[in-house]
C-alpha cells in the first residue's frame, strides 16, 4: 500500500502514488478571492495498486472521497498532485493522450438515469464513446455495440429504445455495455448497484462477474455497501475523510478488520439475521469530520474508542499488521472487533429454497 | 351486511392489542388510459407498541400503503376502491379532509426518506419543532390544556381551527420559554448532543443523520400512537443508519408508540422489526414474526429476496437472482402475480389468486404451496 511496497510491482494495471485532490474554497461570488488559502482535501495522499484481472473495492461513507478518487484516476478531475500509473505509463505527466487512455480505461457512472442521454437510443448511447475513441467512420463500431449489448444480456429489440423505455436494471446494463464497448482493460464502477432493487442488484452482480471472466477485465468498484464489496472484490480499500485507513485482501479485512473505523463500519452494516442484532449493539460516536478543517493527527481520533494522546498529535502510517493487510492506526495490534458476526451468517439462516 | 361484519371485527380488535386494522383495502391510480392497481385487497393489523417492517421492491405498493394510512394520497389520481382503515373505532377512509387532519401528526405521524426535502429550508430547526408542539397543544382543545400553553396559544394566534399561519418563534417572553424548553426536550430525546446550538440552526447546517433525528423529534413531539417511517435510513450512511435505527427502537418504548417501517432492505428489517410483511406487486405475500420469517420463509418470493442478498465472497457462492421482472400493474392480473417468476409454479397459480392464509400459527402466506 505504501508507495515503496507497490513500486514497479509487475501485474499491477493501475498504481497511484500520493494522489491528492484538493478543491479550493472561494468566498462569495468572486472566483479569484480566497482561492489557494483553504482547501477541501477530498483525496489526501492515496497510494494504491490494482492487480491485473482482479477486483478492488473502495469502501467508505459519503464524503470520504471515493468518487473523487475515481475521477482523479480517470483524469476526469485531474489530481492536484501525485502520480497515476496506468498500464505501465505515467498518465499524470506530460501531454496526455486521452484517446489512448480511455480505450483501455472506462468508467460506469453512479446513476444511469443521469449518465444516459434521454434522447439517444441505446444503440447510439453505446456507440458514442466508440466513435470518439476509434474514429467516427470505423466499420467495426456496429459490431462492437451489438457484441457488448449482447454481453450484458440485452437484445436487438432493446437497442432501438430510449432510456425512459427501460427499467432501472436495463439502464444499468446499458451503462455497463457502453463502458465495455471499446474493449477496455480496466473498468471503474461508481456505486454500480446502489440505485437498484435487491433482485436486480443480484442480476447485475452476476453479470459483472461473467463479464470479468469473459473479457478479462480489471474492476475498481466504488461502493458503500459492505456486502457488495465483500462479494465482488479480491482487495478492499477502506477510506475515511480522504485517507486510506485500511487495505488488504477482502476476506481478511472483513473477517478481521483492524482499524477502529473499519470495525465500526462492519459492525453497523445490517445483516439479514434477527438472532444477531449487531446493529443495536454497536456504539457509534460522533459524525464524519469536516473535510476543510479535519482533526489533527489521525482523523478518526475524536470518534475512536481506542484514542490516546498520540492519536491527536501524529498521523499514523499505513503499517502491515497481517500478511497483505495494511492499517493506518497507532494501536492496530490492540483493536478487537468484539463479536461481529461473519458475513456468512446468512447461509445457516436461509437453507436451500425448495425445488 | 358488510358494515356489521366490519363493526364486529372492530370491536374484537379494540379489545385486543391492535392499534390499527386495515381490511380489504384496494387502491388504484387512475389516469386517462390506465388503472394501476397499487394495493390489491390488502388486509393487515398493527399491534400496539410493536415495530412492523413492510419490505418489498420499488413499485410493490409499500409507500402507497403508508400514504393511505396517514391520508396523504393525492386523490385523484389515487382512488380507494374497497376496504377500510380502522383506527380507534373510526374508519379513516370515510373521513372528510378536515376530520382526517385531526389524526395526522397527533395520532399518526410520518417521517420520510429524505429529511432535507421534508424540512423547511428557510426556518430554523427549533421553530419547526415548536410548530409541531403548538399544533399538538391546540388540538387537545380545551380539555386537558395547560394554562401556560393557553397563553402560548394566544401569543401565537392559533385559535383558528387551522394550523397557525406563521411559525411560532421561540426567542422572547415567558411563553416562548416554555415552548423553548419543550423543543429542547424533544431534541434531547433524540440524543442530539448540543440542543441549545441546534435549535438555532437551519436544516442545511445539519448532517444527514441529525436532520433525520430532527424529523423524528418533530414526529414524536406529538406523541403519536403510530409512527410511519418510509425508508428513513435509505439516504444515510451505514454508521448513521445504525444510530438512527437504534434510536427509533429505543424511542418506541420511551414514547410507547408503534412503528411501521417501510424499507426495501430485508437486512434492516431483520435487525429491528418484531414482525415482517413482504409485499409484491400490490399484494401482501407473507406476514410473519421476524424469527419465523428468517428461519423459515414460506413464500417463494421471500425466499428469492433472501437469496439475492450477497453474502460471503464470489468464490464461494454465486447469487441466485429472481428471474424475470415485476408484472405490469396496469394490466389486469389473473392468478398469482408472482407465477411467471416462481420456481415452484403449478397449474392453479395462473388461474386463481391465492389468498393470504395462516399456514402456521401467526405466519400468513399467500401461496398455493401451503394449502387452500
Amino acid at each position: 500500500m505504501e508507495s515503496n511496497t507497490t513500486q514497479d510491482v509487475d501485474g499491477n494495471i493501475l498504481v497511484t502514488r500520493n494522489l491528492k485532490k484538493y478543491y479550493p474554497i472561494r468566498r462569495g461570488f468572486n472566483p479569484f478571492s480566497g482561492g489557494g488559502k483553504r482547501f477541501v482535501k477530498a483525496v489526501d495522499d492515496v497510494s494504491m495498486a490494482v492487480p491485473r484481472g482482479k477486483t478492488v473495492a473502495i469502501l467508505g461513507e459519503s464524503g470520504c472521497g471515493k468518487t473523487t478518487l475515481a475521477r482523479a484516476i480517470t483524469l476526469l478531475n485531474p489530481p492536484t498532485s501525485g502520480e497515476v500509473i496506468f498500464d505501465g505509463q505515467n498518465i499524470t505527466k506530460g501531454k496526455v493522450n486521452y484517446k489512448k487512455i480511455y480505450r483501455e480505461m472506462q468508467m460506469v457512472f453512479q446513476d444511469p438515469d443521469s449518465s444516459l442521454d434521454p434522447r439517444l437510443k441505446v444503440r447510439q448511447s453505446v456507440a458514442e464513446p466508440c466513435k470518439g475513441l476509434l474514429g467516427r467512420e470505423d466499420a467495426n463500431i456496429d459490431q462492437l455495440v451489438m457484441n457488448s449489448l449482447k454481453a450484458v444480456g440485452l437484445s436487438e429489440e432493446h437497442a432501438d429504445r430510449i432510456p425512459s423505455h427501460l427499467s432501472g436494471g436495463q439502464k444499468q446494463r446499458v451503462a455497463i455495455a457502453r463502458a465495455i464497448a471499446p474493449q477496455p482493460k480496466l473498468v471503474i464502477l461508481d456505486e454500480p448497484t446502489s440505485a437498484l432493487d435487491a433482485s436486480v442488484q443480484a442480476q447485475i452482480l452476476n453479470l459483472l462477474l461473467d463479464l470479468q471472466k469473459n473479457f478479462k477485465l480489471t474492476y475498481v468498484i466504488i461502493t458503500h455497501n459492505i456486502s457488495v464489496a465483500e462479494y465482488l472484490s479480491d482487495l478492499l480499500i477502506v477510506m475515511y475523510a480522504g485517507n486510506v485507513v485500511e487495505y488488504g485482501p477482502s476476506s481478511s479485512v472483513i473477517s478481521r478488520p483492524r482499524h477502529p473505523y473499519t470495525i465500526t463500519l462492519i459492525a453497523s452494516a445490517p445483516i439479514p439475521n434477527p438472532w444477531k442484532r449487531n446493529l443495536l449493539n454497536t456504539e457509534i460516536r460522533g459524525e464524519v469530520p469536516s473535510a476543510i478543517n479535519p482533526p489533527s493527527g489521525c482523523k478518526f481520533h475524536p470518534r475512536c474508542p481506542y484514542a490516546e494522546k498520540i492519536c491527536s498529535e501524529q498521523v499514523p502510517e499505513l503499517r502491515e499488521i497481517a500478511p497483505g493487510q495494511f492499517v493506518s492506526c497507532h494501536f492496530a495490534e490492540k483493536t478487537s472487533m468484539g463479536n461481529i458476526p461473519s458475513g456468512n451468517a446468512m447461509t445457516s439462516v436461509l437453507g436451500d429454497p425448495k425445488n | 351486511m358488510e358494515k356489521t361484519i366490519t363493526n364486529d371485527v372492530l370491536q374484537r380488535n379494540d379489545a385486543s392489542k391492535d392499534l390499527l386494522t386495515i381490511s380489504d383495502l384496494t387502491i388504484a391510480y387512475h389516469s386517462k388510459k390506465d388503472r394501476l392497481l397499487a394495493l390489491d385487497h390488502t388486509t393487515l393489523n398493527i399491534e400496539k407498541n410493536s415495530l412492523i417492517a413492510v419490505v418489498g421492491e420499488s413499485g410493490c405498493g409499500k409507500s402507497t400503503l403508508a400514504l393511505a394510512i396517514i391520508g396523504l394520497l393525492a386523490m385523484p389520481p389515487a382512488k380507494v376502491e374497497t376496504g377500510a382503515i380502522n383506527y380507534k373505532s373510526v374508519n379513516l377512509v370515510d373521513l372528510k379532509e378536515n376530520q382526517r387532519r385531526q389524526y395526522r401528526g397527533t395520532e399518526i405521524a410520518m417521517i420520510f426518506q429524505e429529511p432535507l426535502t421534508s424540512l423547511n429550508p428557510v426556518y430554523k430547526v427549533g421553530d419547526q419543532i415548536a410548530e409541531a408542539i403548538v399544533v399538538r397543544e391546540h388540538r387537545k382543545g380545551g380539555r386537558e390544556i395547560d394554562p401556560d400553553i393557553q397563553v402560548m396559544q394566544k401569543a401565537y394566534k392559533v385559535n383558528t381551527p387551522e394550523i397557525p399561519s406563521r411559525l411560532p418563534r421561540i426567542r422572547r417572553g415567558a411563553t416562548a420559554r416554555i415552548l423553548r424548553n419543550e423543543v429542547l426536550d424533544a431534541l434531547k430525546r433524540v440524543r442530539i448532543a448540543d440542543p441549545e446550538q441546534v435549535i438555532d440552526r437551519y436544516p442545511f447546517e445539519l448532517s444527514g443523520g441529525m436532520r433525520q433525528r430532527v424529523m423524528i423529534a418533530m414526529a414524536l413531539s406529538q406523541k403519536p400512537a403510530l409512527l410511519i417511517a418510509d425508508e428513513p435510513t435509505t439516504a444515510l450512511d451505514v454508521t448513521t443508519q445504525a444510530q438512527v435505527l437504534k434510536l427509533m427502537k429505543i424511542l418506541m418504548d420511551e414514547v410507547n408508540t408503534s412503528i411501521l417501517l417501510i424499507t426495501h432492505d430485508l437486512a434492516v428489517a431483520s435487525q429491528v422489526a418484531d414482525r415482517v410483511i413482504v409485499m409484491y406487486a400490490g399484494d401482501i405475500v407473507e406476514d410473519a414474526g421476524v424469527y419465523d420469517m428468517f428461519s423459515e420463509p414460506l413464500h417463494p418470493y421471500s425466499k428469492g429476496l433472501l437469496s439475492c442478498i450477497p453474502s460471503g465472497s464470489k468464490d464461494k457462492t454465486r447469487l441466485k437472482p429472481i428471474p424475470g421482472t415485476v408484472p405490469n400493474l396496469t394490466v389486469e392480473q389473473v392468478g398469482c402475480k408472482y407465477a411467471s417468476r416462481c420456481p415452484n409454479v403449478m397449474n392453479i397459480c395462473s388461474t386463481k389468486k391465492p389468498r393470504l392464509i395462516e399456514a402456521k400459527p401467526k405466519h400468513k402466506v399467500a401461496c398455493f404451496l401451503y394449502g387452500e
